[in-house]
């Protein structure tokens, strides 16, 4: 699985990277090797149910705190880890090209159940 | 260079590699050597990324070091040739293909000529699903050995005569048309189907299931029906794989038995697959064509998926489907099958009527389905002791012929599952 975790203050994605990744996606997609992808909504539209000394509370977005939130997320069929991170990186790479100062990160990891956790 | 910076490398050729090989093939005219370009442009990549990083492009990257060494090649080539030819006292135009330079542009219809080439029917079954596995997913030849369960050498040897075959033959690296076309697609169909169930039914090995197997030929299938979505069939037998394998992880039990379709924690099952698989058949309905054994079975393995509890299944429906199976493409197989549904869905008697039509039937003879078929539907009508003797026959038919352990649950689940 890869989380795209990215300041939410930067405004919507250029057109050029909307293409690149629409493009990299179908790619993927059709590959097989991306079985699953979504955006994710604004935190101002998330709401956190918190467990903490024995309190359950409730918080609504946004989370003007916090410096990155997840974006997005895929589920890859990798043969490998480096296969996932190799799928991962290219996103990061797009984002390089394509949005010029936008700053944030993939990170990918293991669904359990799967040959390699 | 460590092994997780070979590792890398090695995982971010591969994802290049179908189209790399189908761009060579069609600039060389001959698959073999589009391979040894593409294995030169690995070598390239293993000794410069690890330095360097990994290129923002890959894929152009691995192309212009293959079209280097294309050209290299065939100069070198085309110097032996020339010497060759002072000593027989004559000189020619060089000959090589005058594409090299051209652009990688209609990558797909590479792709799809590269597996329409890989399934060519001058080729076995067993060598063009090795074949398939190497050149379109990428895989190395022990991994391929590995999946089959056969002796790496033992491998080597078939892909590499089934390079030469097809060179000799003079396969061409094109999509047919017409009525070609149509028997083509259906053998690369049939080569897909071939690998899944070489992981699925997993017939000989301790393995009873091989799942890396399985997920290939479901990349190849997604692949597939992604560069012929107009075809049915393909979103069919996609739908069918993606379907089988959502239950995977239900099939066994802790002791690694066989765990009938009915009995299976549906929990277990893996519902994005099992989503995936029906908006796959979805697109196969809307295309609007006639449609084959693949949808038809990918109907009936829906019916299951569908059903969240086993008695929620919708044996109605599987019955019918069947009907048409059996009008489409009868077999004693088939109406064993049939027998099974109409017995679910309309009463064991039903299903006894149907199964007492064909249980005579030679190509049924001594194998044990009919057999289990029986004792499953007298079970059904709460005949306990007609159901044993049913069951024993078919244990003990099964025992006598089988050729691995999972062969007695083979033919079960076959009664069970789709088909």
């Amino acid at each position: 699985m890869v989380f795209v975790k990215m300041r939410e203050d930067v405004g919507p994605a250029p057109e050029a990277l909307q293409r690149a990744m629409g493009e990299e996606m179908g790619a993927a997609f059709a590959a097989g090797s991306m079985i699953d992808a979504g955006g994710l909504g604004a935190s101002a539209q998330s709401t956190e149910i918190r467990l903490a000394g024995g309190e359950v509370m409730t918080t609504n977005g946004p989370w003007t705190e916090a410096v990155e939130v997840a974006g997005g997320y895929s589920i890859l069929e990798a043969r490998s880890r480096e296969e996932a991170v190799e799928g991962a990186r290219r996103v990061i790479e797009l984002h390089k090209e394509h949005w010029p100062g936008w700053e944030g990160s993939v990170e990918v990891r293991p669904i359990r159940g799967g040959p390699d956790s | 260079m460590t092994a997780d910076a070979q590792a890398a490398v090695t995982a971010a050729w591969r994802h290049e590699s179908a189209r790399l090989i189908g761009a060579l093939t069609r600039m060389t005219g001959e698959v073999g050597l589009a391979e040894d370009l593409a294995q030169d442009a690995l070598v390239a990549a293993l000794s410069q990324w690890p330095r360097e990083g990994i290129p923002s492009n890959p894929a152009a990257w691995l192309m212009a070091v293959a079209k280097r060494r294309a050209i290299d090649r065939f100069r070198r080539d085309a110097v032996a040739r020339r010497e060759a030819e002072s000593m027989a006292g004559e000189l020619r135009e060089d000959t090589r293909p005058a594409d090299l330079t051209a652009a990688v542009d209609h990558i797909e219809d590479d792709v799809l000529r590269l597996m329409f080439l890989t399934c060519d029917p001058v080729l076995s079954p067993e060598s063009r699903a090795a074949l398939t596995l190497r050149l379109v997913d990428g895989l190395t030849t022990t991994e391929i050995a590995n999946g089959f369960l056969a002796r790496e050498k033992t491998m080597g040897q078939r892909i590499s005569r089934a390079k030469t075959t097809l060179a000799q033959a003079r396969a061409a690296f094109e999509v047919p048309q017409g009525q070609e076309r149509e028997a083509r697609l259906a053998d690369v169909m049939a080569v897909i189907y071939l690998i899944f169930n070489e992981g699925y039914a997993a017939t000989t090995g301790d393995h009873w299931m091989r799942p890396e197997l399985c997920l290939e030929a479901l990349r190849l299938a997604r692949l597939l029906a992604k560069l012929v979505p107009d075809e049915p069939e393909a979103h069919g037998l996609q739908a069918l794989l993606e379907i089988q394998a959502s239950r995977m992880r239900a099939r066994r039990d802790a002791d690694g038995e066989a765990v009938l379709i009915e009995q299976q924690d549906r929990r277990r099952w893996d519902w994005l697959l099992i989503r995936r698989g029906l908006a796959a058949l979805d697109r196969a309905e809307a295309t609007g064509r006639a449609v084959g054994p693949y949808v038809l079975q990918a109907a009936i393995a829906a019916c299951h998926a569908r059903a969240r509890r086993a008695e929620d299944t919708d044996w109605v429906r599987i019955a019918e489907l069947y009907d048409v199976v059996a009008e489409a493409y009868p077999s004693p197989v088939v109406e064993a099958n049939r027998a099974v549904a109409h017995g679910r869905a309309h009463g064991p008697d039903a299903g006894l009527r149907i199964l007492d039509a064909v249980a005579g039937d030679p190509a049924l003879a001594g194998t044990s389905l009919p057999g289990a078929v029986r004792g499953d539907l007298l079970a059904a009508k709460g005949d306990r002791a007609g159901a044993a003797t049913a069951f024993a026959e078919a244990a003990a038919l099964s025992r006598a012929t089988r050729r691995s352990v999972g062969c007695c649950c083979a033919a079960r689940r076959k009664i069970r599952e789709t088909m």
